[in-house]
């Protein structure tokens, strides 16, 4: 078999799964922002004030068409001089030997993936059959009380799947973080790996941890939404979808 | 931008963008092979090639690329040392593709394969009543219909492959932000902001223009289909 050192791989996973919580927290916060940034540039898209609606696709344009590479990067050489700038607000202390690096990953991943989600948050609220709409109209609910008691809830459930796909991407796109100094998984691979250049066998341990993670997660989610979806599976049984 | 700064180094980085072209193209053009390869074990009926075939696809989706990156990086020398064969020689880039086709084939076997289930049976069916054989029926009825449904999935796969190019840089092979960064260590990162910058609208440049390509393409494909 392969020159391999096997036990070295197995007495390493422990300390790659302990790098195991900053990727997840990592990948928890953008996740946050980016929905919340989602919700508000879906928002903004929904609203129909054109010059709003104009400025979010230009933006989200653009961030689409750069690499996320690229956008880690940069928010890594910017966040010393924005560091700098807030220093002594709010009793922050501009350390240069602490700089946010941690903070400039979540930036960074967040607007990146705030833009795909904007696009599964407006598809999800299109997604909802507008008699639904209508529904909440006759009973005499008001648009606002429609909009968060009958749509906002069936626009979720609709969106999970694709919110899914979005945070595995995510996840696996905080392995990206470790090129900026961020101490996820991946640099705890490399650091425990360093001593006796056993880099292939971290390597291997990182990635059977998180094909793990993912696989859990996916497994997670489809018996999440099959729960949560319980009042639209009336429709499901209609609606026999092209891709499996 | 300081003109001066432009003038040095954005000549530099249009010289790499041959280079992320070829990063970008030669695992598109592998992986719609190897993914057709894939996506025809996955919608046949043979058990253990389906299962060695998911097993593979699901690890090219479960893993992050840049690991991917770093096994083939570490793993292929040893893997072909058993069978003395030495590619230490080879350049980063190599692996680069090497580990991009492998992941791309992945994803393009699943796109793939919705865009076959999409694909009306009786269409197939018409192919053989006229006397189709096999690999006549799938060249000129499946694989057509097949494209045809899955080619905005694809455009979005291949604007992903084309920034993901920029990771090469992680394993030391130059192309547009491997540039970069070597500029901005060079100078010892006298305007890295501006040269991030520039680098981002190079990209940009480039998935536009791919975006534009795949629009054309699939208008092209639906030529026959517009009428009804």
């Amino acid at each position: 078999m392969m020159d391999l050192d096997y036990d070295f791989m197995i007495s390493d996973l422990p300390t790659v799964v302990a790098g195991l919580p900053k990727t997840l927290m990592l990948t928890f916060w953008s996740m946050l922002f980016a929905m919340a940034m989602a919700v508000v540039f879906g928002g903004l898209i929904l609203s129909r004030i054109a010059i709003l609606r104009q400025s979010v696709i230009i933006i989200n344009t653009f961030i689409k068409g750069v690499p996320l590479t690229v956008q880690l990067l940069f928010c890594y050489y910017a966040v010393p001089y924005i560091a700098k700038s807030f220093n002594g607000f709010l009793g922050y202390q501009y350390d240069p030997r602490h700089i946010p690096y941690f903070a400039a990953a979540v930036f960074a991943l967040a607007a990146n993936f705030g833009a795909y989600i904007t696009d599964v948050v407006v598809s999800s609220m299109h997604a909802v059959d507008r008699g639904q709409y209508e529904a909440a109209d006759a009973i005499g609910m008001t648009k606002f009380q429609g909009i968060t008691h009958l749509i906002i809830p069936q626009a979720a459930v609709i969106s999970i799947p694709s919110m899914t796909n979005y945070f595995i991407w995510l996840l696996k796109g905080t392995a990206l973080a470790s090129i900026v100094n961020v101490v996820e998984m991946l640099t705890t691979a490399k650091i425990s790996a360093a001593d006796g250049y056993q880099y292939l066998e971290a390597y291997i341990d990182a990635a059977v941890i998180y094909w793990a993670v993912c696989a859990g997660i996916e497994f997670a989610m489809g018996r999440f939404e099959h729960r949560i979806g319980f009042f639209m599976r009336q429709s499901e049984r209609t609606i026999t979808p092209i891709s499996s | 931008m300081p003109t001066d700064l432009l003038q040095s180094v954005l000549p530099g980085l249009l010289r790499q963008v041959p280079t992320t072209l070829l990063y970008w193209f030669a695992p598109s053009a592998i992986a719609l092979l190897l993914g057709t390869l894939l996506c025809i074990v996955r919608v046949g009926k043979h058990r253990a090639l389906y299962w060695a075939c998911t097993v593979f696809i699901s690890f090219f989706r479960g893993t992050p690329g840049i690991v991917q990156i770093y096994i083939i990086f570490f793993g292929l020398p040893k893997l072909l040392w058993i069978v003395h064969v030495d590619i230490d020689g080879w350049p980063a880039g190599a692996y680069f593709i090497i580990a991009t086709s492998l992941n791309l084939s992945c994803f393009v076997c699943e796109v793939l394969k919705g865009g076959y289930l999409g694909v009306d049976h009786g269409q197939i069916e018409a192919g053989k009543s006229i006397g189709f054989g096999r690999f006549q029926n799938f060249f000129r009825v499946i694989a057509p219909q097949t494209l045809q449904v899955s080619i905005l999935n694809l455009k979005n796969l291949e604007i992903d492959v084309l920034k993901d190019t920029s990771v090469a840089y992680t394993i030391g092979a130059m192309e547009i932000l491997g540039y970069a960064n070597r500029v901005i260590s060079n100078q010892f990162g006298v305007g890295q902001l501006w040269i991030l910058g520039l680098a981002a609208i190079i990209y940009f440049i480039l998935c536009a223009l791919l975006e534009l390509g795949f629009t054309a393409a699939s208008h092209h494909m639906e030529r026959h289909g517009r009428r009804s």
